[in-house]
């Protein structure tokens, strides 16, 4: 009878040993949830992107959502390729210079559809200055289904005349107002890029 | 005893207290001496008294219950651990209050900024903000309601471009809605969700 209750009290003390270490090891690895083979593709092109210099981040987010919203494993996996691919085209795209926000923001515009060409234009016509606003809202309005061209050259346009950060931040809600009251994406960011004040090349933006 | 034997005793006492008291002449060097001898002797080894009564064997007795105890104690220090490793991931487990921090697997920065969501959503039962900056992990940040069914949480974010969504709990069960005030990201299949570019500019 004590020899039962000692191997029930080591059992038990077993257990709670035991039961931290599997939090500790679940809650210290993001993937934990994935099935082998999307956490085994994860896991390389997350290497393969920090190999080449790219950020890893947006690549484990991807997965994290995926996870969150209980998507199964073979989208997760096609969804963190794509991601990484976007990346790899941004830094073709925007140079080996371009920081991470700037290859993040340049992923998400090449998700969106807008072609490399595109964000090769913002390159050139940076000059140093980063292109991470332009690219966010360029992604913006082709989202909200602004032609990919009609909104790539207005927001060439409007950069490369001066046009601060925050008038260009300012655009996607005057445009979504305009086409939620029934004007053409295209109509509504032309007219609403009109009315943003530029300022002379060479004197930089807020 | 006899006077004749008392006689020769106390003869024999006076003498050893004369040589008792006779001044004794040291010889000089006696002393370097003694300390040279002494420093030649090996030092004895003598334990500590903290560490030998650290590492002493003995016997020792726990009743069921204290045993039972000490093993929730170790429970309760590796609980607090996990949680505060997992928190430092970005993934937490336990429901936070609604301006708590979310922690970033972004790059640290000292330019940490308190940024407020917001989302007008009167008929949700529930709305948790999720997003790169919490591992999209929906008990990480849940938001408040106001009178007129406003949901906001506050949140500290590095600087960089965030995308976020809101998890909303409705008659429907979960849905994710992108932040309307704010810059859209691409949906890639996953749901809609928002970009929040913290540093330059501001997106929302």
């Amino acid at each position: 009878m004590r020899r039962g209750t000692h191997g029930a009290v080591s059992a038990l003390l077993a257990l709670c040993m035991a039961a931290p270490l599997g939090l500790l090891a679940q809650g210290s690895d993001p993937l934990a949830q994935l099935d082998a083979t999307t956490r085994h593709v994860v896991q390389v092109l997350m290497d393969s992107a920090r190999s080449e210099g790219l950020p890893t981040q947006p690549i484990l987010s991807k997965a994290q959502e995926g996870i969150s919203k209980h998507v199964d494993g073979p989208r997760i996996a096609a969804a963190v390729r794509t991601v990484f691919l976007s990346l790899r085209g941004a830094r073709t795209s925007l140079g080996a210079q371009a920081a991470p926000e700037e290859l993040k923001a340049g992923a998400f515009a090449l998700q969106a559809g807008i072609p490399e060409g595109a964000l090769q234009g913002l390159h050139k016509a940076s000059h140093g200055k980063s292109v991470t606003v332009p690219l966010i809202v360029l992604t913006d309005l082709v989202t909200r289904g602004v032609p990919s061209d009609t909104a790539s050259n207005a927001i060439l346009q409007l950069w490369t005349r001066g046009a601060g950060d925050a008038d260009l931040l300012g655009l996607p809600k005057a445009v979504g107002q305009d086409i939620l009251s029934g004007a053409a994406p295209g109509d509504a960011l032309l007219k609403r890029a009109r009315t943003i004040p530029l300022r002379p090349p060479g004197k930089g933006s807020e | 005893m006899t006077e004749f034997e008392r006689e020769p005793q106390e003869a024999y006492v006076a003498w050893i207290a004369r040589e008792a008291r006779r001044p004794v002449a040291l010889s000089p060097d006696l002393r370097a001496r003694i300390v040279r001898e002494a420093r030649a002797l090996p030092r004895p080894v003598r334990p500590r008294r903290s560490l030998s009564w650290i590492t002493a064997p003995r016997p020792v007795t726990r009743a069921p219950l204290t045993s039972a105890l000490l093993a929730a104690g170790l429970v309760g220090i590796g609980v607090l651990g996990t949680l505060t490793l997992t928190h430092r991931d970005g993934r937490q487990t336990a429901g936070q209050q609604a301006t708590a921090a979310a922690t970033s697997q972004l790059p640290a920065s000292n330019r940490v900024v308190v940024h407020e969501f917001v989302l007008h959503a009167p008929a949700a039962s529930h709305v948790s903000l999720v997003g790169d900056f919490n591992g999209w992990n929906a008990v990480a940040a849940p938001m408040t309601r106001t009178a007129d069914g406003t949901w906001m949480v506050q949140v500290k974010l590095p600087p960089g471009l965030h995308r976020y969504s809101f998890e909303v709990d409705g008659t429907n069960g979960a849905t994710f809605v992108a932040d309307p005030k704010a810059i859209r990201a691409p949906d890639d299949g996953f749901g809609p969700s928002s970009l929040l570019l913290v540093g330059q500019g501001a997106s929302t």
